[in-house]
C-alpha cells in the first residue's frame, strides 16, 4: 500500500466512522408567497369587530376583545408592533426561508424566516440549543427550536410576547406557546401551527396557512418610526368600556350571521352548532351575567425555576438581572465595584452574595439601593452589605466611624428609610440605609455610567424608586411593574392606582425600543421576567383600562360589592389575579376602589 | 483518484442499512405499506373560513376564491332555492364542508372516506389507476403513499413517515362553497393528507387541497382544512343532501 493510498483510506474512513450532523430532509429555503384563499377577507383587508366565530377563546378574551378600541393602533407606542409569530404567517408580503449552516461541520444551525411586513424575522434553532429560562425576555417572534419528524419540520415555540391571534381585539397573554409544522408538498408549502393559552383559550387553536414558491425575490425593506397621529392627554388609551362597544352587533347583522355564532368558542368551530345540536352559547347580551366562578387566580404566579436559589442573566452593558422565584434584583458590575438594586429576602441574602460573586469575582459591592421597603426587596441587606465595602472620608467617616467602611452603602428615598428604621424586630444597623435622598431624582456616576435612581411617589407605595442605567440602558422598575400578578398598591404606604398608571407612564417615557417595537431600553421589574417597553405598555395598558372602569362604576354609585361582582377584571385575572394576597382580583379591584374614591 | 474512493466510500457507508438482510421487502399491500393510519372518525372544526362554511353564503359572495370571469359568471348566476344541493358535496368541495368523516379500509388496496354532511362516500384506490368511463360527483381518486426520507446521513433509523396524495379527476363538476362557486368537469383535485399529534396529544390531520380547473379559475385554488380525531361514531349525524 502506498503512503497516498494510505491517506486516502484514513480519509475515508474519517468520512464513513464520523456520524454526520442531520440534515433537512426537504429544502424549504427559497421565496414564498403566501395562498390567501382561506380567510382573504380577514387577512388582506381585515377581520370585521367583533367577528370571533370558530374560535376557541374563553370568556376572559371575549371581554378583552369587546374592550378593544381600532383607535389604540394609533398611540405612537403600538404603531410599529410587527405581526407576533403566531399571526404574521397570515399576514401579507412574501416569506423568505434560508438556512445558515456551520461551515466546518454541515450541521444546521438554524432556519431564519424573514417576513416583509414589518420586517418580522425569526430563527429557528435546529441545534439543540435549549430554550432560554421563564425570567429571559419575550419577542414578537418568540425563541423558537426546530426538529425534522420525516420530512416535516416541527418548530416549537415560547417567550411569545402577548399579541394577535386576529386583528380585531383577539390576543394571546405572553404565556401562549406555539407548534408549527411546515410541511413542503412541491412547490406548495402548508403551515401548520397549534397555539395554546391557559389564559385565553379553552383548547389549542389551530390554524393552517398556503404558500407558494415564488421566483419572485422581491423583499422590500419596512421601516418604521412612531409618530402622534391623534393628540391625546398623556397616558390616554383608546377603550371600550363593558356593555358600551357599539360596533359589537355589526358583524353579525352585516351578514346575517347568528349572533352566538360569531361570539366565538370551542363549540361554534363544530358541524353540530349549525345544526342545532350543539352547545349554543348564550349571546353576547347574556355573556356578562355568566355564573360567578371562583377566582383561581394566576395560573403561572412565577417565571421558574422554582429552586429557591438565585439566577442570574446577562441584560445588557454592565447590568445582570438576579431572579429567584417570586423576586427579582440586580446588579451592575464595572471597574469601580459592584452596585446592588434590592437584596431579596432574608433567606436569599446569601445566595445574592454568591451569585454577585460568581458575576463579580473580588470586586467589591460598594452600593445597595433598595427600591422599597418590603421585606422581599430588603432582606438580604445585611447579607450583602457585610460583604462589601465603602470608600468612606471626611464628615460621614466621623459620624458613622471608620468601621462602617467594612460594609457596602445603602441608598434609598427617605420614606423608605423611614419605614425601614422601624421595622421589628429591629434589622441590624448594616441593613439600614446610609444615604438618603428626598428630591424626585438622585444620581451617581458609577463604573462609567450615569445612574439616576427615580422617587415615583404614590404606585405601590410612596417611596418607591426606580434606579435607570443611562449607558447600559436597562431600567430596574421596582414594584410598580411586576409581570407576574395585578400591582399591590398598599394603600397604608400611599399608593394608589393613579400612582401605578403614573409611574408605568414615566417608565415609558425613559424606553426607547431598538425597532419594531422591541429591544433598546430593558426593564426589570419587581417580580417576574425580563421586559422591554411593549411589555410595559401591555401592562399600562391593562392598569389604564381597569382604572377607567372602576372610575366609571364609582361615578354611576356603584358599591364596593357591587364593583367586585361585576367582575371588571374578568379579562386579565386569569394571567394576573395572584392565588392569595393583595394581588388577587379582588385584592386589587378594592385598593383600586378606595384609592379612588378617596 | 482519492475523490473517487472517497466517494465510493460514502456511497458504500450509505448502502449499509441494506447489508445485514438486503432491502426490506415492499409492503404486500397499501394498507399494510400505510404510513399514517387515517382510518377513524374525524370532525372538522372550522377555525377558518367560518363564514363561508358554517352558512350559506349569500349569492356573489365568493372571497378568496380565484375565479375568473366564466367562473364569476357561474357563481352570480346561483338559485339559492338549491341551496343543499349535493353538488357542494363533490370531491373538490365536500371535505371543507363541516362534517364529520368515517376512514375504513374497503379493502386493502382501498381508503374509503365517508362524510355525514351530505351523506357522501369517496374512494381513495391504491395501484394501478383505472379511472372509469362516467364522470360522477366523486369523480376517480387514485392515491400513493409518499414516504418520507429515511433522515440525513447517519441519522438514527426512525419510525416510517409519510403522507397519503390523492389526485382526484373524472369528476362530473360541483360547488367549492354552498352558493354555487363552481368547479368544472374539467377539474383536477390533488390532496395531501397529513397526520399529526397536537400537544395535547389529540390527533390530527391536514388536507392540503389542490384544486386546478382551468375552465373556472385563474390559478389553482388552495386551501387546507384539519380534521380532528374521535373516540367513536358517537356524534356522527348522517344529513343527506338534495340531489
Amino acid at each position: 500500500m502506498t503512503r497516498d493510498f494510505q491517506q486516502i483510506v484514513v480519509c475515508a474512513l474519517l468520512v464513513i466512522g464520523v456520524a454526520s450532523p442531520a440534515a433537512a430532509q426537504v429544502d424549504l429555503s427559497g421565496m414564498w408567497a403566501p395562498i390567501f384563499h382561506e380567510d382573504q377577507v380577514e387577512r388582506i383587508p381585515g377581520p370585521d369587530v367583533g367577528d370571533y366565530a370558530g374560535l376557541p377563546i374563553n370568556d376572559a378574551m371575549r371581554m378583552r376583545a369587546d374592550s378593544w378600541d381600532a383607535s389604540l393602533l394609533t398611540l405612537p407606542e403600538h404603531q410599529c408592533k410587527p405581526h407576533p409569530s403566531t399571526y404574521g404567517f397570515r399576514g401579507v408580503g412574501n416569506l423568505r426561508i434560508t438556512t445558515q449552516v456551520d461551515d466546518k461541520t454541515q450541521a444546521i444551525i438554524k432556519l431564519h424566516t424573514h417576513i416583509q411586513w414589518q420586517e418580522q424575522r425569526r430563527d429557528i434553532w435546529m441545534d439543540g440549543r435549549p430554550h432560554p429560562p421563564d425570567y429571559a425576555a419575550h419577542t414578537w417572534q418568540g425563541f423558537s427550536t426546530g426538529t425534522w419528524e420525516g420530512n416535516v419540520l416541527v418548530v416549537k415555540t415560547t417567550h411569545l410576547k402577548a399579541g394577535w391571534i386576529r386583528r380585531n381585539g383577539l390576543l394571546i397573554t405572553d404565556q401562549a406557546t406555539m407548534t408549527e409544522r411546515f410541511i413542503r408538498h412541491g412547490n406548495y408549502l402548508t403551515h401548520i401551527y397549534v397555539i395554546e393559552d391557559p389564559n385565553y383559550l379553552t383548547e389549542p387553536l389551530i390554524k393552517t396557512n398556503g404558500f407558494q414558491l415564488t421566483p419572485n425575490p422581491n423583499m422590500q425593506p419596512y421601516p418604521c418610526y412612531p409618530t402622534v397621529e391623534v393628540p391625546r392627554e398623556k397616558g390616554e388609551v383608546p377603550h371600550h368600556l363593558p356593555g358600551e362597544n357599539p360596533f359589537l352587533g355589526e358583524f353579525a347583522k352585516k351578514h346575517n350571521l347568528p349572533q352566538n355564532g360569531v361570539r366565538g368558542g370551542a363549540e361554534t368551530a363544530l358541524p353540530e352548532f349549525m345544526s342545532g345540536s350543539g352547545t349554543r352559547d348564550p349571546g353576547p347580551a347574556n355573556r356578562n351575567a355568566t355564573a360567578r366562578t371562583s377566582n383561581t387566580g394566576s395560573r403561572t404566579p412565577d417565571p421558574g425555576p422554582r429552586d429557591n436559589e438565585v439566577h442570574s442573566l446577562h441584560v445588557q452593558g454592565n447590568v445582570w438581572l438576579l431572579h429567584s422565584a417570586g423576586v427579582n434584583a440586580a446588579v451592575q458590575i464595572g471597574d469601580e465595584g459592584v452596585l446592588v438594586v434590592d437584596t431579596m429576602t432574608t433567606g436569599l441574602g446569601e445566595k445574592v452574595v454568591a451569585e454577585i460573586k460568581k458575576l463579580a469575582g473580588d470586586k467589591p459591592i460598594r452600593w445597595i439601593v433598595n427600591t422599597q421597603v418590603d421585606s422581599d426587596h430588603t432582606g438580604g441587606n445585611a447579607k450583602v452589605a457585610e460583604a462589601g465595602e465603602s470608600i468612606i472620608a471626611g464628615n460621614f467617616a466621623g459620624q458613622a466611624g471608620q468601621a462602617s467602611a467594612n460594609f457596602a452603602k445603602v441608598l434609598t428615598h427617605e420614606n423608605v428609610e423611614a419605614r425601614l428604621v422601624k421595622v421589628q424586630p429591629a434589622l441590624p444597623q448594616q441593613a439600614l440605609p446610609t444615604d438618603t435622598f428626598f428630591t424626585d431624582e438622585f444620581e451617581i456616576h458609577f463604573n462609567g455610567e450615569a445612574v439616576q435612581f427615580i422617587h415615583v411617589p404614590n404606585g405601590h407605595s410612596d417611596g418607591d424608586v426606580m434606579v435607570f442605567f443611562r449607558k447600559s440602558d436597562v431600567l430596574v422598575a421596582g414594584d410598580v411593574f411586576n409581570t407576574n400578578t395585578f400591582p399591590v398598591i398598599d394603600m397604608e404606604e400611599g399608593g394608589s392606582i393613579n400612582g401605578i398608571v403614573k409611574s408605568l407612564n414615566q417608565i415609558l417615557d425613559i424606553t426607547v425600543p431598538e425597532d419594531k417595537q422591541e429591544g433598546g431600553t430593558y426593564v426589570i421589574p419587581g417580580h417576574g421576567r425580563l421586559t422591554d417597553e411593549a411589555d410595559v405598555v401591555e401592562y399600562r395598558d391593562m392598569m389604564t383600562i381597569i382604572r377607567d372602569r372602576v372610575q366609571n362604576a364609582i361615578d354611576k354609585g356603584m358599591t364596593l360589592e357591587q364593583v367586585k361582582a361585576a367582575r371588571l377584571v374578568r379579562d386579565y385575572e386569569g394571567r394576573y389575579g395572584a392565588a392569595r394576597g393583595a394581588a388577587t382580583a379582588d385584592g386589587f379591584v378594592e385598593a383600586a376602589y378606595r384609592s379612588l374614591k378617596k | 483518484m482519492a475523490a473517487v474512493l472517497v466517494g465510493s466510500a460514502i456511497v458504500l457507508s450509505a448502502q449499509q442499512g441494506g447489508r445485514a438482510g438486503g432491502p426490506p421487502a415492499p409492503p404486500p399491500t397499501p394498507q399494510d405499506g400505510a404510513p399514517i393510519d387515517l382510518t377513524g372518525y374525524w370532525v372538522s372544526v372550522v377555525t377558518e373560513d367560518w363564514r363561508w362554511r358554517m352558512v350559506t353564503p349569500p349569492k356573489g359572495d365568493f372571497a378568496s376564491v380565484p375565479l375568473n370571469p366564466e367562473g364569476t359568471k357561474v357563481a352570480n348566476a346561483w338559485d339559492p332555492a338549491t341551496d343543499g344541493s349535493c353538488l357542494a358535496y363533490g370531491a373538490a368541495g365536500v371535505m371543507r364542508e363541516p362534517t364529520r368523516v368515517h376512514i375504513t379500509w374497503e379493502n386493502p388496496q382501498t381508503l374509503k372516506v365517508e362524510t355525514d354532511s351530505g351523506v357522501q362516500t369517496r374512494r381513495f384506490v391504491f395501484g394501478t389507476p383505472q379511472p372509469p368511463a362516467q364522470r360522477s360527483l366523486q369523480g376517480y381518486s387514485a392515491a400513493e403513499w409518499e414516504i418520507a426520507g429515511a433522515g440525513g446521513r447517519g441519522a438514527p433509523a426512525g419510525p416510517r413517515r409519510g403522507n397519503l396524495k390523492i389526485t382526484t379527476t373524472m369528476m362530473s363538476g360541483g360547488w367549492l362553497r354552498k352558493n354555487g362557486v363552481p368547479y368544472s368537469e374539467n377539474a383536477t383535485l390533488t390532496e395531501y393528507y397529513d397526520r399529526f399529534p397536537a400537544p395535547n396529544k389529540e390527533e390530527w390531520f391536514v388536507v392540503t387541497t389542490i384544486v386546478s380547473d382551468p375552465k373556472y379559475l385563474n390559478t389553482d385554488f388552495v386551501t387546507s382544512t384539519h380534521f380532528k380525531k374521535e373516540a367513536d361514531g358517537a356524534k356522527w349525524a348522517p344529513k343527506p343532501c338534495k340531489s
